[in-house]
């Protein structure tokens, strides 16, 4: 028996989708012929076609008057009608769609892999879209502060002065990286209802300290509990209004709140207070070995915990007149995005569109000591990127040790070489920082895989 | 919620005498407003032409299901006549109007119950028989019986 699968879909989806869902569902009745209807109509879609209907189908009626996704339908033998003509002409269609040449599935199935490939499972999916939010948080917050760098370093910028502000909103940006991050992650899983349990899930992040890293994992956590919560939470019909608006957000948000509060803190805590002592025994030993370390730890998770304690440490040697560390931490923070911008710029085909153009930006925040240029491309795919930043900023901390480069202030990046006293060796400081920036341009493009999922711009 | 509670009693007008669309949609609107499901008839009516500009909803078979979602809305509704004169309704299928239902639907509307209520109706027209049913009914009560069969 042929069988025929529909979508049927109107602007309103209050009327016409179901009036042309069922002439569609009659006329198929009328001619012994087996047809499922998939209508999205104002209430979502329902009676909703599976993978298995669509590729046993010998065509696809699509009666729709709105944007449909059309890809599942890749290689099908497609008739495309407005909603009106299904319920003026059903019997039309069905005729049409069973005369139409028997298409072997073997095109389908490969069409289908061939997104399934593209979209990744599921998981780099929900980081892209996460983290095509966040790129321009990153981008407008690290360009303004870099602004600001510009106006001089030496000293903080004087409260009411305009390289003050521009460091402000661009600290206000990037406070909302994380959160949207996590959002969007959300988003990405469950829909409306995980936004909000998304974003304060990346507020919680931030707030106790996990950086990026946290987020990503607040955001899965919260996605997944909505979805969670949608599935397996039943409440009574005259109820279900309430599922989107208030008993998904409420209970996602608390359970994932209170979660990433009780599991995450503390340990987060317990690890930097543990790498800050180990950090501390080390500081005697082998100096090559602890810029080694401070760099690797830099690029780890980019304002993270691990980052911060790195940053922190070095950042109170300073008291003491030991420089030599600082200068390891500031160099292996610029080379993440130094690296992944010089990535960008030599191995465009690894990147999609929106990285290219994400990736100009890095470079900019990569010579302003803004670690935080190198997050997209670490967040969109960290079991390849974050190796590859680890391995090149550690390279740049021990070189910096190892040429004996002093640097007096904690931050600005190439600003500081304009400034007399604060850096020692520049010409090698530049060298180790050129060195490491592109180690992990190399090694990113050597880990990279073309783009997971091609965002069309 | 149930349909009877969208489309009340006094929604029903079995022999409206109207001669033109705008005068049927004029009528089903005061029965509305009567019982407060409308609120600002005229808020109201824009949505609704506004959405038969959009294309007509007249679905054939001398059905024409006029809707809009508005401000002007309080809370769902439905109201039901039948014409006494065949209306020009440019249908899709040419033919005049003799039976119109109209549905109003709040802005904000949370809950989807109704929607659910409307689609199934939408289902029942491409019924002939439920629209003969439309047709005989020589009551309210009657066609509020078909309507729940």
């Amino acid at each position: 028996m042929t069988k025929l699968v529909a979508v049927t879909a109107c602007p309103t989806g209050i009327a016409h989708t179901y009036m042309a869902a069922e002439a569609l569902d009659q006329a198929a009745k009328g001619k012994d012929i087996e047809m499922k209807v998939e209508t999205q109509g104002s209430v979502g879609a329902e009676n909703e076609l599976t993978a298995e209907d669509i590729r046993e189908a010998h065509a696809v009626i699509l009666a729709v008057d709105t944007n449909v996704d059309e890809e599942r339908f890749a290689g099908k033998n497609i008739i495309r009608v407005g909603v009106s003509e299904a319920i003026k002409n059903a019997d039309g269609l069905i005729d049409r769609a069973v005369n139409m040449e028997e298409k072997s599935t073997e095109e389908h199935d490969e069409q289908v892999s061939k997104q399934e490939k593209n979209e990744g499972k599921g998981f780099y999916k929900h980081l892209m879209n996460g983290v095509s939010f966040m790129i321009p948080l990153i981008v407008a917050g690290g360009l303004l502060m870099a602004l600001s760098f510009a106006f001089g370093v030496k000293d903080s910028p004087e409260e009411g002065s305009l390289p003050f502000y521009l460091n402000e909103i661009g600290g206000l940006a990037f406070s909302m990286m994380v959160p949207v991050l996590a959002g969007f992650i959300a988003y990405s899983i469950s829909d409306k209802p995980g936004l909000a349990p998304g974003l304060v899930a990346g507020l919680i992040a931030d707030e106790v300290g996990t950086g990026f890293l946290g987020g990503i994992i607040g955001g899965f956590l919260a996605g997944y509990v909505a979805l969670a919560i949608k599935k397996y939470f039943k409440v009574p019909k005259n109820l279900e209004g309430l599922m989107p608006v208030l008993i998904i957000p409420l209970l996602a948000t608390l359970i994932t709140g209170l979660s990433l509060f009780y599991v995450i803190n503390d340990p987060v805590a317990a690890m930097m207070t543990g790498l800050e002592n180990w950090l501390q025994s080390m500081s005697g030993a082998n100096a090559i070995l602890l810029g080694l370390i401070l760099g690797g730890m830099m690029a780890i998770d980019m304002g993270g915990p691990v980052n911060k304690t790195a940053y922190a440490f070095a950042s109170g040697l300073l008291a003491s007149e030991l420089f030599g560390p600082m200068a390891a931490v500031m160099a292996a923070g610029m080379t993440p995005p130094l690296g992944v911008w010089l990535a960008t710029v030599f191995v465009k085909n690894k990147f999609n569109p929106e990285q290219r153009e994400a990736g100009k930006a890095a470079g900019v925040m990569g010579i302003s000591f803004i670690t935080e240029g190198a997050i997209p491309f670490a967040a969109a795919d960290p079991f390849r990127v974050i190796p590859a930043l680890v391995v090149g900023s550690a390279t740049a901390g021990a070189l910096t040790m190892a040429f004996d480069v002093l640097l007096r202030v904690n931050h600005g990046g190439v600003f500081v070489l304009f400034i007399g006293d604060a850096v020692t060796n520049v010409f090698l400081y530049a060298l180790a920082i050129a060195i490491g920036a592109i180690v992990t341009a190399l090694l990113v493009a050597l880990f990279k895989r073309k783009p997971e999922q091609v965002t069309e711009a | 919620m149930e349909l009877k509670e969208l489309l009340k009693k006094e929604h029903v007008l079995l022999d409206l005498d109207a001669n033109s669309r705008d005068e049927s949609l004029d009528e089903l609107i005061k029965v509305m407003q009567n019982t407060g499901v409308v609120e600002d008839a005229a808020v109201y009516k824009e949505a609704v032409l506004n959405r038969e500009a959009e294309g007509s909803t007249g679905i054939g078979f001398g059905v024409a299901i006029p809707h809009g979602k508005s401000t002007g809305v309080s809370e769902p509704g439905l109201a039901f006549a039948r014409l006494t004169n065949e209306i020009d309704w440019q249908s899709l299928d040419g033919n005049p109007v003799t039976s119109v239902f109209m549905i109003a639907i709040p802005e904000e509307q949370a809950g989807n119950e109704h929607l659910q209520i409307l689609s199934q109706l939408s289902r029942k027209l491409m019924h002939e028989d439920f629209r003969q049913k439309l047709q005989d009914a020589s009551s309210s009560d009657e066609l509020l019986a078909a309507l729940e069969a």
